[in-house]
């Protein structure tokens, strides 16, 4: 761990983190943060960590946070690790904000920009929460991980559980993208290839994890992937001089990171560091061949029903129903957002429209994000000079297969 | 007098945590162990929504529901039907729906969709 993520801290009452407890986003119960935890055991709901932001706010300021080594753990103090020992670290965060101002032209967006994910560790947006889950599991002395994925959670896990040292077991589609599967074995991962989808590897990962007793890191089982997912919002804050984008168009499976960055625009209005409190309407982009949220958004349900038939080649959006619906879907609807679903063909060309006028080779899911904005300009949904961030959560390069 | 919803269900952990939230909102819950018991239980009580356990020791959920659609008690063809599943499989979901089941969930259960989806077809008494 870089000795610079701490350099600061030179007052000795600082902390390393001012994780106090984890609530239930169900029921409210309230757990202990040291302590191994999945989900709620009362109502089966997601776990979410809880901060002293009090003592945040007293310790450390904006521009304390902003002299450290670039990298999601110069934020610290608003992660659940409190050993910098147990920081596994490999480059993850800090990814670029670019404007895209042809694409923007071209659909009359004056404020239009990409958060790109692709670089990275491992390629997407998986590393930030693989990287808070793996740490927090070696800080809780946990030696086997075990993760259902669509992919590329998968070699984030492999990845960071190799720089830990823990032993990994990866349940991925057969389908999955070549690189996912190649990169998780390269990295020394049990992969396991299952015929069916993303939920049919969370079944069979589930027994696994059962009877063998592997520590599950699926999406919203264990708390700590999200705490890693939202220092991109923490980072769009920053990039943004402490001010939000008006509409965040993101692509949701699991959602982690939609649920992530809505916690912390919150924890950064209780800290007081936004000059301008205005939260972002947040958009979910889902695959007409798998849109569960957009199904349920459209019917005003609280959950939405599982998606049969799931098919798309994005994979990542493969997703027939989140264990964090409820949450996806409170988040978007307090946001005043909306959710749409794109073709399978519109993501291929939108991806190649960001290829070849922006230099941006995106993942599917990232072009998705373009897809479900162009969308929204038909609609008149967004005004031509509001600060849209489309989110690219990976990059093409992991796709050729599905690409080609 | 709440409205009777039979749990088909093999693990008694599972049985006891539906059972408490759902009698906390005033339903009665029908208790059977396997697919057998409970298929009796529904042609010899008033039932008014059943929640099946795919995985089950003697016959499984598919099968138990469709019996319930072919049973010769008229009610039974209606009667609303959650299948619940430990390890979601390829197909499960479709599967359920195909033998007459109306919602399919895995476990994981979230205890407010439960209750939410219980509550969208039958009312409880609170």
């Amino acid at each position: 761990m870089p000795s610079n993520f701490m350099a600061d801290e030179a007052t000795g009452s600082a902390a390393t983190s001012y994780l106090t407890e984890l609530e239930c986003s169900g029921c409210g119960a309230k757990f202990a943060a040291d302590q191994i935890h999945t989900y709620c055991p009362d109502c089966q709901s997601p776990l979410l960590a809880r901060y002293d932001l009090k003592a945040v706010q007293a310790h450390v300021d904006r521009a304390t946070i902003r002299q450290r080594l670039h990298g999601m753990w110069r934020w610290h103090e608003l992660l659940p690790v409190r050993d910098p020992q147990n920081f596994v670290y490999l480059g993850e965060g800090d990814t670029a904000l670019l404007p895209v101002p042809h694409i923007g032209a071209k659909l009359g967006l004056s404020n239009l920009y990409v958060k790109d994910e692709s670089t990275n560790p491992t390629g997407s947006f998986k590393a930030r929460g693989l990287a808070a889950a793996v740490s927090k599991a070696k800080e809780l002395g946990i030696d086997k991980v075990i993760i259902p994925t669509a992919g590329n959670a998968g070699g984030a896990m492999a990845a960071y559980a190799a720089r830990a040292n823990i032993r990994a077991a990866i349940y991925m589609p057969k389908d999955t993208p070549r690189a996912n599967i190649d990169e998780s074995r390269m990295a020394g991962a049990d992969v396991i290839l299952v015929d069916g989808i993303i939920s049919d590897a969370a079944g069979m990962a589930g027994i696994k994890a059962r009877e063998e007793g592997w520590f599950d890191l699926s999406t919203f089982k264990e708390p700590y992937r999200v705490e890693g997912k939202k220092i991109m919002g923490y980072e769009l804050a920053e990039a943004f001089d402490w001010s939000l984008p008006d509409v965040i168009v993101y692509p949701t499976g699991g959602g982690t990171g939609l649920v992530g960055m809505w916690k912390a625009f919150a924890e950064m209005e209780a800290l007081g560091w936004l000059k301008d409190t205005r939260r972002p309407r947040m958009v979910v982009v889902q695959a007409e061949g798998c849109a569960p949220v957009v199904k349920a958004f459209e019917s005003g349900a609280q959950f939405c029903d599982f998606w049969t038939n799931a098919h798309t080649l994005a994979s990542g959006l493969r997703v027939p129903k989140s264990f964090a619906d409820a949450l996806i879907l409170a988040d978007l609807r307090e946001s005043q957002g909306t959710a749409v679903a794109v073709s399978d063909e519109a993501i291929l060309a939108a991806g190649r429209d960001l290829s070849a006028h922006e230099g941006i080779f995106p993942a599917p899911e990232g072009a998705a994000t373009l897809a479900g904005l162009e969308k929204l300009v038909e609609q008149k949904w967004v005004r031509p000079d509001e600060r849209i961030v489309l989110f690219n959560t990976g990059s093409g390069l992991k796709y050729l297969d599905a690409l080609a | 007098m709440g409205k009777n919803i039979l749990y088909i269900e093999d693990n008694p952990d599972n049985m006891l945590l539906v059972k408490r939230v759902l009698e906390s909102r005033g339903y009665h819950l029908l208790e059977a162990e396997n697919g057998t018991r409970g298929l009796a239980m529904a042609e010899a009580q008033d039932v008014d929504l059943v929640l099946l356990d795919i995985n089950l020791p003697d016959i499984d959920g598919y099968e138990v529901a469709r019996r319930l659609r072919k049973s010769t008690k008229v009610e039974l063809a209606y009667v609303p039907i959650i299948a619940i599943t430990a390890n979601a499989l390829k197909g499960d979901a479709e599967k359920a729906l195909d033998a007459g089941c109306d919602v399919y969930m895995s476990k994981p259960i979230n205890i407010r969709e439960l209750w939410a989806r219980v509550e969208g077809f039958v009312v409880s008494s609170h």
